[in-house]
């Protein structure tokens, strides 16, 4: 593991690479800082970019917006109340009502030290866990990795929230009908292109990650401009008030960062969970955590609100890199997008990256100390003068977010059907996001349908087309037991929900 | 007795059965080879299970979301919360990136790009000639000269130059 840290090391602290880091991390909290804007945009938006670079320094810049987005994120939510992606709602419970009491610069230097603490413990932990994961799933088979991916798939479906599990489902059946769409990689038959040349080589993640995503959500926010000029008149930006923390602010909220850390690096790690659901844990868990008179305080500014869901969404973030790296399946829509990328880049994440490219492997998770640095040293003094980029028009900042999105697909394939094809999966998008439909599980099942397909190819071609791959495994049908009880928890905890406020009612009805 | 208002589940799942219906009936277009059907995996067997999963479960979404409606008012009917949206920019929008695209192909990189943006801030409503001019082409050609001279990336012509020049 030494050699493995000591190559991550020489290759992170490579100058291109420190730039890559340090520009990430910028352009991240730049992009993320944009109302509606999320870190899945902004890695979109850098993809093409990272084409013509080492792999390793392209996933290195992708891992630096990764966090500047949320850091970035966090920023607009404590200023102007408006979260620039889902994972940073909660930081605006608390954060927003300091700035309102003009305590801006507090509170986003403790986001900033909070995002410090859960990205540098949760980097520890992943240094730790994923060489451990990585050596025990040398020894998967196709089965192991198919019931991984149906795990992985449907986990995201059962995390998406009260409601929304059949949605999401349909919206990860969507993303895997899309991945069949091109020449069958095994036959060599056409499939879905209806005689379409362009149609051939299948639709590439990146045109399908930039039309539902960037060029959607800046759609979006267009369709709805009226409640987006309401944000700008709140914007004051000027006056952030003093950026220090006192010795017994620091006391009061590092148990607070710590807990919140472990909290949010283990829920990462989940397949499906993400960084919303550990900010939200997180901050759950800090109010019940809190004595009556520090409850009170929730809501209205508390410090230990703010910090707790800071720390637990970049610890997230980390560990929703460990299924990546040594799985090959992404826990989320940002990690589906760099599995896009890395597998663009010729490398398939694995257990065997660790062994074929520890390059690439190590880099990334040694670069992710200096993507914390980065952000705590170099952006948090910036924030004054990144905020400012908030000021820029929208009716400059939207085309030239359109313009890039749509150039960036267009700069690889140099093909303009692409363009129109973005347009109709941005208008599908729209119409599916007005429904209440989640695009993360979309992403996710394209992005996993064709190694799906060629895992469950080779695992019903090894037990002669029979089903029974499923069981014959001990790995492989513990993972299908855990698959059944992640789909079928969220009913039983329905239907139990539901006889609950069905006795509650019968009582009620008794007693009057 | 008013007619209860068209819930979103319920227009997703209609939505999603018609394309998982169809989906399924375009997969019989797959060709089959000879032998093919003593094969336990063929390019038809996915897309088939897919599309019997996506009607499953656009069948249980309908069915949930009848049960729904039948229990409580749902949401706000659908029609009406749309209306409220600036639909008419947004149109402009993608009426705009389907010209680019169009634009691109026949007129060249340079001109479609400054075409798209001014157009762009136009629509959103940028009226200031300083911004829809300075914001557009000098930033097309700085970035024009990035792709072709730095970056040494070819970018075509447009095919009317290209005719034209022969």
């Amino acid at each position: 593991m030494l050699d493995g840290i000591l190559t991550g090391l020489s290759t992170a602290i490579m100058p291109m690479n420190l730039l890559m880091v340090f520009v990430g991390c910028f352009v991240g909290t730049f992009i993320g800082m944009l109302p509606g804007l999320g870190p899945i945009s902004a890695i979109a938006l850098m993809i093409p970019i990272t084409y013509g670079l080492e792999p390793s320094t392209g996933i290195i810049l992708m891992a630096g917006v990764y966090y500047g987005a949320i850091f970035g994120g966090s920023t607009s939510s404590i200023l102007i109340n408006a979260p620039g992606c889902s994972s940073t709602v909660v930081t605006a419970f608390d954060g927003y009502p300091m700035a309102q009491k003009g305590q801006a610069g507090k509170a986003l230097a403790l986001a900033a030290y909070a995002s410090f603490t859960g990205g540098t413990l949760s980097a520890f932990f992943l240094l730790v866990a994923a060489p451990a994961l990585a050596s025990v799933s040398l020894s998967f088979q196709s089965s192991d990795y198919f019931a991984l991916m149906v795990l992985g798939l449907t986990a995201v479906a059962a995390f998406s929230g009260k409601g929304q599990v059949l949605k999401a489902m349909l919206m990860t059946v969507l993303g895997l009908m899309i991945s069949t769409v091109g020449t069958d990689r095994s036959s060599g038959v056409e499939r879905f292109t209806f005689g379409s040349i362009d149609l051939m080589d299948g639709i590439s993640f990146l045109l399908l990650a930039m039309a539902t995503f960037a060029l959607a959500e800046v759609v979006m926010a267009v369709l709805k401009r009226d409640h987006m000029k309401e944000e700008e008149n709140e914007t004051d930006t000027s006056n952030l008030g003093s950026m220090k923390v006192t010795r017994e602010e620091v006391k009061e909220v590092a148990p607070t960062a710590i807990r919140s850390s472990v909290l949010g690096f283990i829920v990462g790690v989940l397949p499906g969970a993400g960084a919303t659901i550990a900010a939200f844990l997180a901050y759950g868990m800090e109010r019940n955590l809190a004595s009556v008179k520090e409850k009170l305080k929730f809501g209205t500014g508390s410090l230990r609100g703010l910090v707790a869901p800071e720390a637990a969404n970049n610890a997230s973030s980390s560990g929703s890199f460990v299924p990546l790296l040594t799985l090959g399946i992404p826990g989320s829509g940002t990690t589906a997008i760099m599995l896009g990328a890395l597998i663009a880049y010729g490398i398939q994440p694995g257990p065997r990256m660790m062994v074929d490219n520890p390059d690439v492997f190590w880099s990334v998770i040694v670069s992710m100390y200096f993507g914390n640095i980065v952000l705590l040293i170099l952006n948090l003094p910036l924030i004054p003068y990144i905020s400012k980029l908030l000021m820029i028009p929208r009716t400059v900042l939207v085309p030239m977010i359109l313009f890039f999105a749509i150039t960036g697909v267009y700069l690889v394939s140099f093909n303009t059907f692409d363009i129109y094809m973005m347009v109709f999966f941005c208008i599908a998008a729209i119409g599916l996001r007005m429904l209440n439909f989640p695009m993360a599980p979309l992403l996710l099942g394209f992005v996993l349908g064709g190694l799906m397909e060629d895992n469950l190819r080779r695992a019903l071609l090894i037990s002669d087309g029979s089903l029974s791959f499923l069981w014959e495994r001990p790995i492989t049908a513990g993972i299908m037991a855990v698959t059944i009880i992640v789909l079928i928890a969220p009913i039983a905890q329905n239907f139990l929900q539901k006889q609950r406020s069905q006795k509650e009612a019968m009582t009620g009805s008794s007693r009057s | 007795m008013s007619s209860k208002p068209v819930n979103k589940d319920l227009i997703g799942s209609l939505i999603f059965l018609a394309l998982s219906i169809a989906y399924g009936a375009s997969a019989q277009l797959i060709p089959f080879y000879p032998g093919d059907e003593y094969e336990p995996f063929t390019a038809r067997t996915l897309p088939f299970a897919l599309s019997v999963l996506g009607a499953g479960l656009s069948f249980s979404l309908l069915i949930s979301s009848l049960k729904k409606s039948r229990e409580v008012s749902l949401d706000q009917p659908v029609l009406k919360s749309a209306l409220g949206y600036d639909w008419s920019t947004v149109i402009k929008l993608l009426a705009l990136m389907m010209f680019y695209a169009l634009a691109l192909k026949w007129l060249g990189f340079i001109i479609a790009t400054t075409v798209f943006l001014l157009g762009g801030y136009w629509v959103l409503g940028e009226r200031r000639k300083k911004v829809l001019f300075g914001a557009s082409l000098p930033f097309v050609v700085a970035f024009w000269f990035m792709l072709t001279q730095l970056l040494d990336i070819y970018l075509a012509p447009g095919q009317l130059f290209s005719a034209f020049g022969g």
